[in-house]
């Protein structure tokens, strides 16, 4: 069985991990949640001074403030570049965990 | 603005700026103010110093060929950059102010050859997107990843980045790298520089010179594809977590584990950690005191006992078929027990079962929490680098640990260092936290760095690594016959690179229309 498994994986043709359309979650998921899942940098030292540290269970995040924050940095955040998140990117994602609000 | 501190003009810049989004399209092209501070060093002693003139973000390797072109036709520094997360080395900045950034992060795909245990990637694939992928399609090979996952699997290589599984060497996993040259010619090195060949990812060396470390810490051409060795997924892993007692117990441990690591008990690369290393991601100073300079022996004694910490820990493991992890089990075991440690706890590890996401590194699972260290001093920090390149003698390291411990209490620097076994090598990664809103504290930080490299060089230790400030007089540490090591790179920089333009400094490599200036 993990024989076959081998053969069918290895004949898998090339992909690009990034597709256009992908959707805001997607988007923290790839992006963001390396820092900010249960076990990044980010939750971490949020956790040290916000009783709710993972971005995507907050509901006090404005798609404005994500942006911005994401820009410029916060404290030992460091700013994300746009060669990294576009700007298109980065708007879907701020929507995302901001459930909507601009 | 700042002004550029590149030969180039703001005319020139503007103009080259112009060609090269004519390459790759205005919406991949990043020049305002706001695009050069995230383009700049994140841990820097001087945020400034390094602040590039814009960044391109190219996403063939047709693109690079064409930008190269261009930055040499009108003379411009390009620096090029994976994802630019270099975090504690200059995170995306380049040496040169008003350099224009390469940034590679579009450059993503993706291909593995399960049966063979090889991945052909692009620069922008990170530790998490190749972990993903692997994951998502259940695909049995393991990563291995460095301390901080954030960034890219070639870029980590291609900077001789560390990892802690057999395959921690990042970059001894390297086969076959697709480059594209000064002018821009590209060439595929190894079984690549066959047009059909199936083996460019098997064979490291092909025939005649092998010239993949020629592009490692090197600006003599950019990699847009490499090819890298993963781990086949071990049927368990195995070992113990060790916390050794006393600060004096460094050299027995390094002498313990060394010949196991020679002999082949031990196949990765184990990272004895003082008890700092591991604290300080998990608390602030502030908790502990409000002294300055380095910490005393009571709170050192303090916070070890709030955590359950050695002077020293070491996470030691066994890969592969559970027989033989068992016999080399029993061997580890008992030579561990011989030197008394304060705790041994074992592990074990089959694919498949939950483990705690501290352990991660083990298993090649990409992690950020160690970063959590920035935050020592309670607002914004970061490290930088200091790591020789030790022997494998338990006594020489304990004296170059002695030196170093002495100098951090002389500049007040609060002492993190470890000590990584490679197969006959041993790397003193030492970091130098950084607080960077006390200006005082950061006055410090540049003498004592300029000083532990100089400690290092008068014992015939050189740096594996380096920041961006410190490219020059690290390279300058490699002296034998009058410099001749740096005389060759910087004949074969200008043989490849005449218009001086690949990552000018970049591990002291100057062209040679900068080398009067620029030097340590």
């Amino acid at each position: 069985m993990r024989q076959l498994l081998l053969i069918a994986l290895a004949a898998m043709p090339a992909v690009t991990a990034q597709a256009a359309d992908l959707d805001g979650k997607q988007l923290f998921h790839q992006k963001c949640e390396m820092c900010h899942g249960p076990v990044g940098m980010g939750t971490g030292l949020l956790a040290r001074r916000m009783k709710v540290a993972q971005l995507e269970k907050r509901d006090d995040l404005s798609a404005a403030y994500v942006e911005r924050a994401a820009r410029v940095g916060v404290l030992n955040m460091p700013p994300i570049t746009r060669g990294d998140v576009s700007d298109a990117q980065l708007k879907s994602i701020a929507l995302y965990l901001s459930k909507g609000k601009p | 603005m700042d002004l550029p501190n590149t030969p180039a003009s703001a005319a020139t810049l503007a103009k080259t700026l112009k060609a090269m989004s004519d390459i790759v399209g205005a919406a991949a092209v990043f020049a305002t103010d706001e695009d050069r501070d995230a383009y700049s060093d994140r841990f820097p002693i001087d945020p400034h110093r390094h602040r590039p003139y814009a960044a391109v973000a190219p996403t063939t390797t047709e693109q690079i060929q064409a930008l190269v072109r261009v930055a040499a036709a009108h003379r411009v520094p390009i620096w090029t950059v994976s994802r630019g997360k270099n975090l504690g080395y200059g995170t995306a900045a380049p040496v040169v102010a008003g350099s224009i950034i390469l940034d590679l992060s579009r450059m993503q795909k993706i291909e593995v050859d399960v049966e063979n245990a090889t991945v052909l990637l692009e620069p922008g694939v990170g530790f998490y997107d190749l972990y993903d992928y692997l994951q998502t399609r259940n695909i049995p090979l393991m990563m291995s990843v460095p301390g901080n996952s954030w960034g890219s699997v070639i870029g980590n290589a291609l900077d001789r980045g560390l990892g802690y599984t057999p395959y921690g060497e990042h970059t001894r996993n390297l086969c076959g790298l697709e480059v594209v040259l000064p002018d821009g010619e590209v060439v595929r090195t190894g079984m690549g520089a066959m047009r059909n060949s199936p083996s460019w990812q098997l064979h490291k060396y092909g025939y005649g010179p092998a010239w993949d470390q020629l592009f490692v810490q090197s600006n003599f051409g950019i990699v847009t594809k490499a090819g890298m060795w993963l781990m086949p997924q071990p049927e368990i892993i195995r070992g113990f977590d060790v916390e050794m007692d006393r600060m004096e117990d460094l050299g027995p441990l390094i002498d313990t584990i060394g010949p196991l690591r020679r002999e082949g008990v031990l196949l990765q690369s184990p990272t004895i950690g003082n008890w700092f290393r591991a604290a300080n991601i998990l608390t602030t100073r502030k908790q502990w005191t409000d002294k300055p300079g380095s910490l005393s022996d009571d709170v050192i004694s303090a916070i070890r006992k709030q955590f359950g910490l050695g002077w020293w820990g070491v996470s030691l493991r066994l890969y592969g078929r559970e027989t033989v992890v068992q016999a080399n089990l029993d061997i580890l075991e008992k030579a561990l027990k011989a030197i008394n440690p304060m705790s041994m706890k074992p592990f074990s590890w089959r694919p498949g079962e939950a483990f705690a996401p501290t352990q991660g590194g083990w298993m090649g699972v990409p992690m950020t929490f160690p970063l959590q260290s920035a935050a020592w001093f309670g607002g914004r920090g970061g490290h930088i680098g200091f790591s020789p390149v030790l022997t494998q003698s338990g006594r020489l390291a304990m004296e170059q640990f002695r030196r170093t411990y002495a100098r951090y209490k002389e500049f007040g620097m609060d002492y993190q260092a470890s000590f990584a076994f490679g197969e006959r090598h041993l790397l003193n990664v030492n970091a130098v936290l950084l607080n960077l809103d006390d200006p005082e504290f950061m006055k410090r930080v540049d003498p004592f760095l300029r000083t532990l490299i100089a400690d290092a060089r008068q014992h015939g230790y050189g740096e594996y690594r380096a920041h961006i400030d410190y490219m020059d007089v690290v390279a300058d540490c490699y002296d034998y016959n009058d410099h001749a090591l740096r005389r060759l790179n910087e004949r074969i920089k200008d043989a490849l690179d005449p218009a001086g333009v690949l990552s000018p400094g970049k591990s002291g490599i100057w062209p040679r229309s900068y080398r009067r200036e620029g030097r340590a």
